[in-house]
């Protein structure tokens, strides 16, 4: 009797070393290996300003990281009218890849951008390690960019004027030193 | 050759002192005015970026061109064979193709005058911006292309048609083709039957250099497919001109 519970104790212990070896490989590989974070520029931003975020990716986990591919995402939060931007426009690289990094290692990118358009947006650094199925996503920043109208009457007003009219002098003149000449 | 010189001249003055001639100068400029005060007028436009408030007037500076390329090379043969005077010029020692030549030259020079005429409207718009002294030789580059192209085509037309009209309503369809893609906006023309429309549409070439150069600050390397498929059209279209002209009816 003594020697059946030990038996059935042992293949107890051996069975929960196995369900615990898989779930920590598990936990393991589902755990984030990789810590994002995205820095906004300090002061009030307008359009026109090209700020720049900063941008770190730090291996966290114990093996080296190849092949790491990083980008931004914008999205303007205007209130219904919520939708992702093209950065092509505001002149932000696109991505950058990281071919390797150790553990402990820090990578830190800067992401110039060109504000060309008001209003509420947020951004976000993403990762993506080839070896991994979930993107790892830093958190969302808000930040508002000021409208600054771009073109001044100032400037525009006297060529829209004067030029139409400059036109109508010169064939004036070409018109009279013809009718003289005849 | 002095022939053909006084063919240019007579075109050239032709464009400078005659109503027909000026008065597309003039109203060109009233169409760039109105654009300017749309600008400055409309609070959302206000706020575009110089860089695309530029682009926009680029590329009403280019179909501004071809549209005046198209009107006048409606005008080359069909005109005078309806005013009655290409039997007097075909009187002349020169040929036909000289002809032809010659009031090419006459719509380039048209070309060239709207190019100094918009100068001043770029600068109010875009002199705060980005990019706009990188636009200037983009916009002379792509905009002798293009009223090469139509200006020879309408050209070829005009030399086989009876009317102006005629002449002038098969040009305008073929600008209005030419331009019509380039309207869908670019999520339309993502896919590759749309990218491969872009690449043989001449106009679209045209903008999207246009583009490239002045929002995005793209430099000549990105430009040199579009450029290609300007200049080959320029050349097949001054082909077609200098064979179908080689023979003109009264």
């Amino acid at each position: 009797m003594k020697w059946h519970s030990f038996h059935v104790a042992l293949i107890f212990a051996i069975t929960a070393g196995i369900l615990l070896a898989c779930e920590s490989a598990s936990m393991a590989a589902q755990s984030p290996s990789v810590e994002i974070s995205l820095e906004r520029p300090t002061g009030t931003m307008k359009m026109g300003d090209t700020p720049v975020f900063v941008g770190t990716v730090k291996n966290i986990g114990r093996q080296p990281l190849k092949g790491l591919v990083v980008y931004l995402s914008l999205v303007s939060l205007k209130s219904g009218d919520e939708h992702p931007v093209d950065l092509e426009d505001w002149s932000a690289q696109k991505a950058v890849r990281i071919d390797q990094l150790l553990p402990g290692e820090t990578n830190t990118q800067k992401w110039g951008m060109r504000l060309i358009q008001s209003g509420k947006y947020g951004i976000a650094l993403t990762a993506v390690d080839p070896q991994r199925k979930q993107p790892i996503v830093s958190d969302l920043m808000s930040f508002e960019i000021s409208p600054k109208p771009t073109l001044s009457s100032s400037r525009i007003l006297p060529v829209a004027i004067g030029e139409p009219l400059l036109i109508l002098l010169l064939l004036g003149v070409v018109r009279i030193s013809r009718i003289r000449t005849a | 050759m002095s022939t053909f010189m006084s063919l240019v001249r007579k075109e050239i003055s032709e464009d400078l002192t005659a109503t027909r001639g000026s008065i597309l100068f003039l109203i060109a400029g009233m169409v760039l005015s109105a654009f300017s005060v749309l600008l400055v007028s409309n609070t959302e436009l206000s706020l575009l970026d110089n860089a695309q408030a530029v682009y926009m007037m680029c590329g009403i500076i280019v179909m501004l061109g071809s549209l005046i390329a198209v009107i006048r090379g409606s005008d080359g043969f069909a005109g005078e064979r309806e005013r009655g005077t290409l039997e007097s010029l075909m009187l002349t020692p020169a040929t036909t193709q000289n002809l032809a030549h010659a009031k090419l030259i006459g719509i380039l020079l048209s070309w060239m005058i709207l190019f100094c005429i918009s100068t001043p409207y770029l600068w109010a718009v875009g002199s705060t911006g980005q990019n706009l002294l990188s636009t200037i030789p983009y916009l002379f580059t792509t905009g002798t292309f293009l009223v090469l192209i139509f200006a020879s085509a309408s050209l070829a037309l005009s030399s086989k048609t009876r009317t102006f009209k005629s002449a002038l309503s098969v040009g305008l369809t073929l600008l209005l083709l030419a331009g019509s893609p380039v309207v869908l906006g670019p999520s339309l023309r993502q896919s590759s039957v749309g990218r491969l429309m872009d690449l043989v549409n001449p106009v679209a070439g045209a903008l999207n250099t246009l583009d490239s150069t002045i929002i995005d600050s793209q430099g000549l390397i990105f430009q040199v497919l579009p450029l290609a498929v300007l200049l080959g059209y320029s050349l097949i279209s001054l082909f077609i001109l200098h064979s179908v002209t080689r023979r003109v009816e009264l």
